[in-house]
């Protein structure tokens, strides 16, 4: 399925995501099986199936990875487990200066350590989130699946901190 | 008092239940506002306590007033018990059942020994709960049409599918199960009209659940749910129960284990009854004083006064508080926002009664909390208003309900771990799709075992089903190609299919609950339940089938004023034609003529039925684009030739 085209949202990277929420909010309104609880047999079945859909797409266009995994699809290239190359060795470097770094913060349960650490990752995502925007919007692809890579370790990273500063707060 | 008198023609109502841990309700709408029913005393809570004795079967207040008598035959709180199996913790906390572990080869739920010979499930106990409301509403309806029942948000899917069995078995027609805060929302909203973020608060009898809402022209979007459904009410009464039995003798603390009671030799399921109860009626005294005096029996013999203080009714319940905060903090933090960007918080429950909750909420989410309309009856309320919707009775078009998946669900991967595949809090309905391979060479078969939770491992998280693809033929290990489709409705009920894609060969699967009941097992117990069998049954598939007839050539009628312009040459003889069948055949008295002239007008409608629902894509998205976006959503319906109201 095409995500974008549900949505009735052109085929790139940078969403207007307020404005896909919003049109995903109306299609509902048309296509929800609780409108359509008093048709007929195939129009509740019809409403599911398109309201399944609607949500579907929404669920992968408002998350960041699932967009560009999906973006990638549409474009023949294959991303997944097992599918990409390997990241680059300085990137990996970092990251597990990254990690020491979290695991001290947590040891010491140090509240403002994590929120640095914290927000330093949410920076390279942005970047990240933004060179993906330029390249799909230059026809690339294939050389932008390192980038999916690097999004999905930083949301594995802000997971970790959140689960921390949850222990944190109790 | 007036009577209305009874219209046998009348349209059948709607109703809304509220199916509660400590009381249910039912309500109905009446010139768009609704109402709650009340039985012939007067009352509109109805006890959730079902008696069972020698000869018949009790419900209520009558029930209510014997179970310190006969503690084992009187199931109080039910609910707790709804969709869980015979192993799990919550069946063996303080509470004084008689508990019988299945036989081989049952399924694995609860089982209450209620007599000599007699045992029941927890979805027999609660039907008999919603007979019972069912009979009410008949009384002061006449007939009723279908119903929708509310279950707390963070309820499961083995949860909401024991309600929902619950529900056929009493003989209704479930429209919906609807979430209990979001019911509580729409009585709200609707009655307010205010746009904006809400937190419903609801701490019920034996549930807690918070959720975070956005009302924005008339659709009511869920953002995030959290709670714990097994905490609530009954909880500060066990805790006040145990500091009682303790302060009476009746218990003795362990010092060298941490929150370890030893009962005391004497210490009977009866004198729990009364514990629990007396417990219940000093946290009800403490609402409105600051202490009371009890009579209680102490463990010696005799008896003696206690004072109770709600100083230390805060501090017992302050534990429990503390939890709930956790949970809303969470719900929050999901939504992505602050207490600061929130609107208004709404209470809901009796339990949001006892002052120090109150206090609690106000501190938590920093505002006063919203508790105008009844806490014990705004979620029945609500859902009557969503029952009223649903049937298509109510001019509230614009009204729309957009809800979510309260818990991740997910498959267990290798050592243990869960790979999630919908995420909690996406709207529903929803469906998703991953694919696996196999670990070995020559595997001929996929175990799939799907769990729901929030947790990494499959220990942490409710299992809800496991079955076994079979009849793939021998090739290297990663070859194989599973795909596995998780489907949840619009009640929040998971369907799960699974295919092997490399070779062709399709299987279907469908999942049946580890916990709960089959459908055969549901069936069967809905025969038995009917006083004269084969009669009564044929007599209730006539009604259904008149209702559900009459709602289908109403909708049509209507589609046909509205829409007429989208109808083809020769379509509108054809349907009028179908729609003159359908009325003759509900004047007869053959329900599966009925039936078989419903799936006529649906044959003779459906490709209208199809540009109707595409002119309504055009309009929501703007003229954008349209001829594309009908068409990408019409093609995702790969999925239900197998999953199709498997459940039912």
């Amino acid at each position: 399925m095409d995500p974008f085209e549900t949505l009735g949202l052109p085929r790139q990277y940078d969403v207007d995501l307020a404005a896909a929420e919003k049109t995903h909010r109306e299609l509902s309104r048309a296509l929800h099986p609780d409108k359509h609880a008093a048709g007929g047999a195939s129009e509740r079945k019809d409403s599911l199936n398109r309201a399944v859909a609607v949500n579907e797409a929404w669920r992968i266009v408002r998350d960041p990875i699932k967009r560009a995994e999906s973006l990638f699809a549409l474009l023949g290239t294959s991303v997944g487990e097992g599918q990409e190359p390997k990241a680059d060795p300085g990137f990996l470097m970092d990251m597990m200066e990254q990690r020491e770094a979290l695991e001290e913060a947590k040891a010491s349960k140090d509240a403002a350590a994590l929120r640095a650490l914290a927000t330093a990752i949410e920076g390279k995502q942005r970047v990240a989130q933004q060179e993906l925007a330029v390249g799909f919007h230059n026809g690339q692809s294939a050389s932008l699946v390192g980038k999916l890579g690097e999004l999905r370790f930083y949301r594995r990273f802000l997971d970790e901190v959140s689960a921390v500063e949850d222990l944190l707060n109790g | 008092m007036l009577f209305e008198i009874y219209d046998p023609k009348a349209a059948p109502r709607p109703i809304g239940i509220d199916l509660g841990t400590t009381h249910s309700l039912v309500a109905y709408v009446k010139n768009e506002k609704p109402f709650a029913v009340a039985n012939c005393d007067g009352e509109i809570l109805l006890p959730s306590v079902v008696a069972y004795d020698a000869s018949e079967v009790v419900v209520g207040t009558q029930a209510k007033k014997g179970a310190a008598e006969h503690p084992q035959s009187t199931i109080v709180s039910v609910k707790r018990f709804m969709g869980r199996g015979a192993d799990d913790p919550e069946t063996k906390r303080l509470g004084p059942y008689d508990f019988v572990g299945p036989v081989q080869g049952d399924a694995n739920v609860v089982r209450f020994r209620v007599g000599k010979s007699r045992v029941v499930n927890p979805v027999e106990v609660s039907a008999e709960i919603l007979r019972e409301l069912k009979s009410r509403a008949e009384e002061e309806l006449g007939r009723i049409g279908g119903a929708v029942i509310t279950v707390p948000a963070y309820f499961d899917d083995g949860q909401r599918q024991a309600t929902k069995d619950a529900g056929r078995l009493a003989g209704l027609e479930v429209l919906r199960l609807l979430n209990e805060p979001t019911a509580a929302a729409l009585a709200y909203g609707l009655d307010k009209k205010q746009d904006g973020h809400f937190a419903v608060y609801d701490l019920g009898g034996g549930t807690f659940d918070v959720t975070i809402l956005l009302l924005d022209d008339g659709v009511f979007q869920v953002k995030s749910t959290g709670g714990d459904s097994a905490l609530g009410g009954d909880d500060m009464d066990r805790a006040l129960a145990e500091d009682m039995l303790l302060a009476l003798g009746w218990m003795a603390a362990d010092n060298t284990k941490a929150n370890s009671l030893t009962p005391h030799a004497k210490l009977t399921p009866g004198v729990v009854r009364v514990m629990l109860d007396k417990a219940r009626d000093v946290k009800h005294a403490l609402t409105l004083q600051e202490s009371v005096e009890v009579s209680m029996p102490i463990a010696t013999g005799g008896e003696t006064t206690l004072t109770m203080t709600r100083r230390r009714l805060n501090e017992l319940v302050a534990p429990l508080l503390d939890k709930t905060g956790t949970a809303c903090r969470r719900a929050l933090k999901d939504a992505g926002l602050e207490a600061k960007d929130l609107d208004g918080v709404i209470l809901v429950g009796g339990s949001t009664r006892v002052p120090a909750v109150r206090a609690y909420v106000q501190k938590l989410f920093g505002k006063e909390p919203l508790a105008d309309i009844d806490p014990d009856q705004v979620v029945a309320l609500g859902a009557a208003i969503q029952a009223d919707l649903l049937a298509g009775s109510g001019p509230k078009a614009e009204v729309l309900l957009l809800d979510v998946l309260p818990l991740s669900l997910g498959i267990e991967v290798g050592g243990g771990v869960v790979d999630k595949i919908l995420p909690r809090n996406t709207s529903i309905p929803t469906a998703a799709r991953a694919t696996y391979t196999t670990q070995e060479d020559k595997q001929t078969g996929f175990e799939v075992h799907v769990v729901q939770g929030e947790r990494e491992l499959v220990r942490d998280c409710r299992s809800l089903a496991r079955f076994t693809l079979k009849g793939i033929p021998p090739m290297p290990a990663g070859i194989a190609r599973l795909e596995l489709t998780f489907r949840v409705d619009a009640d929040g009920l998971l369907s799960v299919h699974a295919r092997e894609t490399t070779t062709g060969i399709e299987q279907t699967t469908l999942v049946k609950p580890s916990y709960g009941l089959d459908d055969e097992t549901v069936e069967k117990m809905l025969m038995d339940a009917l006083d004269h069998g084969e009669a009564d049954l044929v007599a209730r598939r006539l009604a259904e089938g008149r209702v559900e007839g009459g709602r289908i050539a109403l909708a049509t009628r209507k589609a046909l004023a509205t829409d007429a312009d989208l109808l083809t040459e020769g379509e509108q003889p054809a349907i009028l034609r179908a729609l003159a069948e359908l009325d003759d055949a509900m004047q007869g008295s053959d329900p599966a003529k009925i039936t078989g002239r419903i799936e006529m007008l649906d044959g003779a409608t459906k490709a209208f039925a199809g540009r109707r629902m595409n002119r309504a894509i055009e309009r929501a998205i703007g003229g954008k684009k349209l001829d594309d976006v009908s068409r990408t959503v019409a093609t995702a319906r790969g999925v239900d030739a197998h999953v199709e109201e498997h459940r039912r």
